[in-house]
């Protein structure tokens, strides 16, 4: 059993019926659309035509956003439907991100995921969904795409049909007849500074400034719905937190596997650090829930593919770890534990600490992956990538802590160095990542944003020059020059970090999905 | 238990239905959307009404929650035949206007000056007793033209007319001349009847002068049989300066200049018939091709060969290549569409109801010229093919009648237009500011003519006017700009709160719809004591037939009037009728096949209609012109030299809605008798006599009258272009669709629609804002530089630009505060906004989550009238010049001079011929005209 929809572009006239008949069913807020009607204008007048399509949830074979759902709020039902209970769903948005056609959005009245769910209350009971009944021109066809007798099956296999991007993999059974692909590729029709009535919300004309126009079509879009973006500074700020916090531990647990002596720095600043780091994620990722009241539901009903709740995991383990690093950092100078007790705790903590510091900085590589709608995020390297940026703000934190104390030569050379060439990684990952070849449009769409578009300033200025200036200043302190130039320098890629994650945040979440 | 019929429109495929089945209707369990997946009952009562937002009629299904008896959602009506089920975004949307915090709960009286913004609540008792009174004086002192009923969506059929005639008064006014007077006239020549019947279903080609696959009556019914004929082959042309949704799925797209539709249809036309691609033996019986001949050739052989041969040479001056100087577009277009057309087979199904027969100077002739073209093809009633809408509709009779009396209303029915398809109704306020009459009692009527009319700043200055207005009495569910103005403002129910009758010509078929309110239904059934619908309504809320009940009681209390009568209990109680009375007794007695049908499910007729909210009477309805008259409509009867068959008739006769008095049909060369057309001459007037007799000699025929924006009024250099005001969003209703919130958010801006080519040439880009400069005054609105467009043509939307002077007085979901203000004396009216639409608190959430801030642009406040001299149609388009809006414009700013109103008033009332036609007759008595007096009331000199 295989529910799905068949659209017949060919006959839609584009009025609406679908997307208020579906609003008063659900009693969907304003602003916000389970499904809903796009439009496209093609060619120069008298050779103008407008196309409709009729956005709404795939139901995908291999639903991203069940996937990525840490409380499996969103779950797939064994007639195809992909559903969702808005009584476990924590408002993580993490959904969103995993959908690559915009179908999910949070409830205004509830403040939580919600789209279309093929008005399975209706489906359960042996009716169509609203949207069918009400059409004018019978263009929504429902029914079941495993049994080849169905009509929709008929329909299906006995037409040629599109889907919307097959790139994704993700088994979309949501089929068009007659589509135009210029509505179906969310990147082939920019907006304009208007609809035909209505207005673009800002976001979208913005970022719509940065997409090409095909000089034959012309093709634009002139009627669509908002989609802003899901995450903002929040999210920025929680991979930067979460590096500095990892990237100390990171230093601490290597150096005391090396034998290097960082003495205070590695005992009690970095597990410090460690900790705050954690905990200020911890903080700001329950803080960006929309319903942070539920945030335990992470971890009572949890879905154990999912990357928010591995990596809440990840972070709790790493919390434990980093509080007892720093309790034998607390405990010695106190007298209550002896040296030699607190190094052989030490000795048995450091490689588990140095992984779950690795995964902390690491396993959104893994959460973004599982964000399957932002191809930006989509890199391989993402994983290695974010650990490096660990050790360039770990290391500079611990620089900057250094200052003042009496540092070895070896510990500062491990500092600084860490420092110079981990942020000289990091910017020679991130040029690579975005100056390179990417494997869909949708990622090079964010990525022309990028180094090209709206945020080019950003990204050059102050994600690159600084972080330039930073690993500069830092591989002077590194050849002999004085810590205070490196102590400038840890300082700077802080900012540095800051403004790429920025970049990287919101040009991933930029480029138009519907 | 007796089996459900099959519903038009139910659906049972792929294991799901699209309704449940009627047998639960009224114990209905469906499970709360947004409690799912948790299983959380809700028990429905399932009841239909009819859509009350455009005129289409669809069929509704009201789910009303048996614990609180709440309104949940409105679905289609799977009983119904013309929608089947399916409906536009305004249908379900109806659910918004049930639930808007903003709706007008109870009767409300002015307080302070007409206009000043000042309200009391009072009881329906004190306003009924109060109007009633007023006008029993009126009519006691002999003053029954000054009582009038101004309707903007329609009523039910007959409903108006019969208490007017009740009344004895002469007082019917409509929206009509500012909406179809120009088709109706074009379609009334040739056919009697006033309106096309498109079997869009069947057709092999389908013509569109309209814009049917998104708005229009009859949008949704029409939308849905198009796209099916067009699955099944059928080609789609379109006419429209505008890429319409309906233009983007067209097979062929033809932009004219407007205004030239009718040379292009014409040289259709000449095509077919000098290529004789014409169906011969349909003209041959049913043209009056001998008095074409005897009229305009009479030195010619009066036989049909030569009166083909004559007519095409009387229209081969219309060649392509004329039609395309006129339309401004490629000859082979044009050839390329009348190949088609000539390609159809007798299958041609054509629409034009607005557009260019209510944009022109002459636009009537669009539509004459398109019946042509149906003629010659021999599409004329045929399957696939465009019957006149009079088969296809039935109105049905309450009971105890009134009669017609005699009385004529020059302020409706002026002389100036004889030939004017309905009422003169935008000409009221000149008419009142010349001194041609006042009004003691006006009533408007789901009817907002400030804001939706031609030059509402001199409706504001004859509103505002008690010497004028007597008492203005607003009927409406929602705020209007003209119920600001109003001394009462009666608030009356929406589609799923009220009583009345509907049956148009969706298809080639027949139906009456039955519009109810289904809490009152409800209630019924469920043993809830209800007096009148007010008891079911939110608020005070009523409808409006038991209002006119209750109001013609009061006229006459103790029936000296001889109005309560006709008011009176059908069954003999000598109680006033009640509105369940009133259609039980209709639908026993007035709908053939109703009770049979009813029958069959052991209901009675009002149950069965109450069940199923329409019954269907016919399907597959063609060639009722060929109906043969039977022995005994035959008794009696007399044949004129024409052929027509006539009963008696004398001066107290009352002519039928269409057709002359007493014509019945038409006895053929065969000697078959049929029903014919209800024209003079029962037959498709090719040549009209109602023309020749009234005075338009020259336009006799189908012919060309080049508009008032014809390309040669059009100076491009200067900065002229054409405004088309009028196109129509699948989203929005006029102006009664602001209180719909998920309508709102769909459609919330007012852009001018501008070809690239004008852009560049006026060196504006989208969003720069643009003075409109019209013949009377200016407006400000914002460009949206399009290729959807032609150039030369610029479009703004109808819909938007509301407003209201104070708040509480008009839908904050999308009107915006205005001030209103008189820069240049009195007579010089500035309308400036003063902030836009902005989210406010209300029971509602969502309106405080209002994302919409523009108000849009009033454009009609800045409109001139422009009455066709034939057709009495206001003209809509505009000759205006656009520039870059200067430093102190402000978006949404409109400026009008009404002295300069007057002006252009007088300059187009001067385009007509006053004239009397054969024995005085005010007007041709074959041409609709609603509350038609006796044939002697037809007679000035009477």
């Amino acid at each position: 059993m295989r529910y799905g929809f068949a659209i017949d572009q060919d006959t839609c006239i584009g009025c609406h019926a679908c997307t208020v008949a579906c609003k008063t069913e659900h009693e969907v807020p304003v602003g916000q659309f389970r499904t809903w009607v796009k439009y496209v204008e093609s060619g120069e007048f008298p050779a103008t035509t407008r196309d409709f399509g009729v956005m709404r949830c795939n139901h995908c074979t291999d639903a991203p956003c069940v996937k990525i759902c840490p409380t499996q709020a969103l779950f797939k039902r064994d007639d195809g439907i992909v559903d969702f209970d808005n009584e476990r769903c924590i408002g993580c948005k993490a959904c969103m991100q995993g959908c690559p056609y915009d179908a999910i959005y949070i409830d205004k009245d509830t403040n939580t995921a919600a789209k279309c769910n093929f008005c399975a209350h209706r489906v359960d009971e042996g009716l169509e969904p609203a949207c069918v009944v009400v059409c004018p021109t019978h263009s929504i066809w429902v029914g079941d795409l495993d049994d080849p007798t169905s009509g929709i099956a008929r329909l299906v296999n006995e037409n040629p049909v599109q889907v919307r991007s097959p790139e994704q993999n993700t088994g979309p059974n949501v089929f068009y007849l007659g589509a135009d692909r210029a509505v179906l590729d969310p990147t082939a029709a920019p907006t304009g500074d208007s609809y035909l009535w209505a207005r673009p919300d800002e976001h979208r004309r913005d970022a719509s400034r940065d997409l090409p126009t095909d000089p034959v079509t012309q093709a634009r879009t002139t009627l669509n719905t908002a989609h802003p973006r899901p995450w903002g500074w929040r999210v920025t700020t929680y991979l930067w937190t979460k590096a500095v916090g990892a990237g100390a531990m990171l230093l601490a647990t290597l150096a005391h596997l090396l034998g290097i002596d960082l003495g205070g720095i590695a005992d009690v600043v970095a597990p410090a650090i460690g900790v705050a780091g954690v905990g200020l994620t911890g903080v700001l990722l329950v803080w960006d829930l929309k319903r942070p009241e539920r945030f335990l539901y992470i971890l009572l009903k949890p879905n154990p593919r999912s990357w928010v709740f591995l990596g809440s995991v990840v972070l709790a383990i790493a919390a434990g770890l980093f509080t007892a690093w720093l309790g034998i950092g607390l405990l010695e100078p106190a007298g209550a534990m002896t040296a030699a007790t607190g190094d052989a705790i030490r000795s048995w903590l450091a490689v588990p600490a140095l992984l779950a510091a690795a995964l902390t900085a690491g396993y959104t590589g893994f959460l973004f992956g599982q964000a399957e709608g932002r191809d930006l995020w989509q890199s391989p390297l993402l994983f290695w990538h974010l650990i490096v940026q660990a050790f360039m703000v770990g290391g500079g934190a611990l620089t900057i802590a250094a200052i003042g104390t009496d540092l070895q030569a070896g510990a500062r050379t491990l500092l600084l160095s860490t420092l110079t060439l981990a942020t000289l990684g990091h910017l020679l990952m991130l040029l690579f990542e975005h100056l390179g070849n990417h494997a869909t449009k949708h990622a090079a769409a964010a990525a022309h944003m990028v180094i090209k578009g709206r945020y080019a300033r950003m990204f050059w200025a102050g994600g690159v020059a600084l972080g330039l200036l930073g690993a500069a200043l830092a591989g002077i302190g590194w050849a002999g020059g004085a810590l205070a130039i490196a102590f400038a320098g840890g300082l700077i890629v802080q900012i540095a970090l800051l403004a790429y994650e920025s970049v990287f945040v919101r040009a991933g979440q930029d480029v138009p999905l519907s | 238990m007796t089996a459900e019929p099959v519903l038009p429109g139910a659906r049972n495929h792929e294991h799901l239905r699209n309704f449940p089945p009627v047998s639960t209707w009224d114990d209905h369990v469906e499970y709360d959307a947004k409690a799912h997946p948790r299983k959380v009952p809700h028990s429905y009562m399932l009841v239909p009404t009819t859509c009350f937002n455009c005129e289409s009629a669809c069929g509704l299904l009201a789910y009303v929650d048996k614990e609180d008896l709440s309104v949940k959602k409105v679905e289609g009506n799977p009983a119904h035949p013309g929608s089947r089920g399916r409906n536009c975004a305004k249908g379900p949307a109806t659910i918004n206007q049930i639930n808007d915090p903003e709706r007008i709960l109870y009767p409300l009286r002015r307080t302070g000056e007409r206009g000043g913004g000042g309200w009391e609540r009072v009881s329906w008792d004190e306003a009924l007793d109060d109007i009633a009174g007023k006008i029993r004086t009126a009519l006691s002192e002999g003053r029954h033209e000054e009582v009038m009923y101004h309707v903007g969506r329609p009523g039910e059929d007959g409903f108006a007319e019969r208490f007017l005639n009740a009344w004895g008064v002469d007082g019917h006014n409509t929206h009509t001349n500012i909406c179809s007077a120009g088709a109706r006239l074009g379609m009334s020549l040739w056919a009697g009847f006033d309106r096309p019947s498109a079997d869009h279903a069947n057709a092999k080609v389908i013509l569109l002068l309209s814009s049917h696959l998104e708005t229009g009556h009859y949008f949704n019914p029409h939308a849905q049989r198009i796209m099916e004929a067009k699955q099944a082959g059928a080609k789609l042309i379109v006419l429209d300066p505008r890429l319409s949704n309906t233009a983007s799925h067209s097979d062929a797209w033809l932009a004219p200049w407007p205004g030239s539709e009718a040379a292009i249809l014409l040289s259709v036309a000449s095509y077919l018939l000098r290529t004789r691609r014409i169906d011969e033996s349909f003209l041959r019986r049913w043209f009056n091709w001998q008095t074409y001949l005897a009229e305009l050739h009479p030195e010619a052989t009066q036989d049909f060969e030569t009166f083909l041969e004559r007519i095409t040479d009387d229209y081969a001056r219309y060649t392509f290549e004329f039609a395309a100087e006129e339309a401004q577009v490629p000859a082979e277009k044009i050839a390329e569409i009348a190949e088609l057309v000539a390609d159809s087979d007798g299958r041609l199904a054509a629409h034009v109801w607005r557009a260019p027969t209510a944009g022109n100077l002459g636009g009537w002739q669009v539509s004459r010229a398109l019946w042509f073209v149906l003629a010659l093809t021999g599409s004329v009633g045929a399957r696939g093919g465009t019957s006149p809408n009079g088969w296809h509709k039935f109105i049905p009779q309450g009971p105890n009648m009134p009669s017609h009396h005699e009385r004529w209303n020059e302020l409706i029915w002026p002389r100036e237009y004889p030939l004017s398809t309905n009422e003169m109704s935008f000409l009221l306020p000149h008419f009142l500011a010349e001194g041609r009459g006042k009004l003691d009692v006006y009533f408007s009527r789901v009817y907002n003519p400030i804001w939706t009319n031609p030059d509402g700043f001199t409706w504001i200055e004859q509103l505002s006017d008690p010497d004028k207005i007597g008492l203005h009495v607003a009927l409406t569910p929602t705020w209007s700009e003209t119920a600001e103005f109003a001394d009462y403002v009666l608030p009356m129910g929406h589609s799923t709160e009220r009583h009345d009758t509907h049956s148009y010509e969706t298809h080639a078929g027949r139906w009456l719809g039955f519009r109810q309110p289904v809490r009152r239904v409800a209630m019924d059934k469920l043993g809830h004591a209800v007096t009148d619908t007010r008891d079911a309504n939110p608020g005070e809320v009523w409808e409006e037939n038991e209002f006119w009940f209750e109001l013609s009681w009061r006229i006459d209390p103790d029936g000296a009037l001889g109005i309560k009568r006709y008011f009176e209990s059908p069954y003999g109680s000598g109680e006033k009728i009640t509105v369940d009375e009133y259609y039980r007794w209709m639908f026993e007695h007035n709908v053939p096949g109703l009770p049979e049908k009813a029958a069959e499910q052991n209901m009675e007729p009002l149950e069965y209609m109450r069940r199923y909210g329409v019954v269907e009477m016919d399907t597959e309805v063609y060639r009722v012109d060929e109906r043969p008259i039977t022995e005994e409509q035959l008794a009696d009867t007399t044949v004129d030299d024409a052929g027509v068959v006539r009963k008696p008739v004398t001066l107290d006769s009352v002519a039928p809605v269409v057709g002359e008095a007493g014509a019945v049909g038409v006895r053929h060369d065969d000697g078959s008798v049929t029903f014919g057309w209800p024209t003079p001459s029962r037959k498709l007037e090719v040549y009209s006599t109602a023309m020749r007799d009234w005075g338009w000699q020259e336009q006799t025929t189908p012919g060309y009258i080049r508009s008032h924006v014809a390309h040669g009024e059009i100076d491009i250099d200067a900065g002229d272009l054409v405004l088309v005001p009028t196109f129509r969003l699948p989203t929005l209703i006029h102006t009664r669709s602001g209180n719909a919130k998920y309508l709102n958010e769909i459609s919330n801006t007012h852009p001018l629609w501008l070809n690239s080519v004008d852009a560049g040439r006026h060196g504006v880009k989208t969003d720069d804002l643009v003075r409109i400069t019209t013949e009377i005054g200016y407006f400000v609105a914002r460009v949206w530089v399009t290729e959807g467009i032609r150039p030369g043509v610029c479009a703004l939307s109808h819909h938007m630009g509301r407003w209201r002077l104070h708040p509480g007085e008009g839908s904050r979901w999308v009107s915006g505060m205005v001030e209103l203000s008189h820069p240049d004396g009195e007579h010089t009216w500035f309308l400036r906004h003063k902030g836009g639409i902005s989210p406010f608190e209300s029971d509602d959430p969502d309106s405080s989550r209002i994302d919409w801030e523009d108000p849009g642009v009033h454009q009609n406040l800045a409109f001139a009238v422009h009455p066709d001299p034939h057709s009495g149609m206001h003209c809509w388009l505009q000759k205006i010049r656009m520039e870059r809006a200067r430093p102190d414009d402000r978006y949404g700013d409109v400026y009008v001079d009404t002295r300069r109103s007057a002006e252009v008033y007088r300059e187009w009332l001067a385009k007509t011929r006053p004239a009397l036609g054969p024995d005085g007759q005010r007007r041709p008595e074959f041409m609709l005209r609603p509350l038609a007096p006796t044939r002697r009331g037809y007679r000035a000199q009477s």
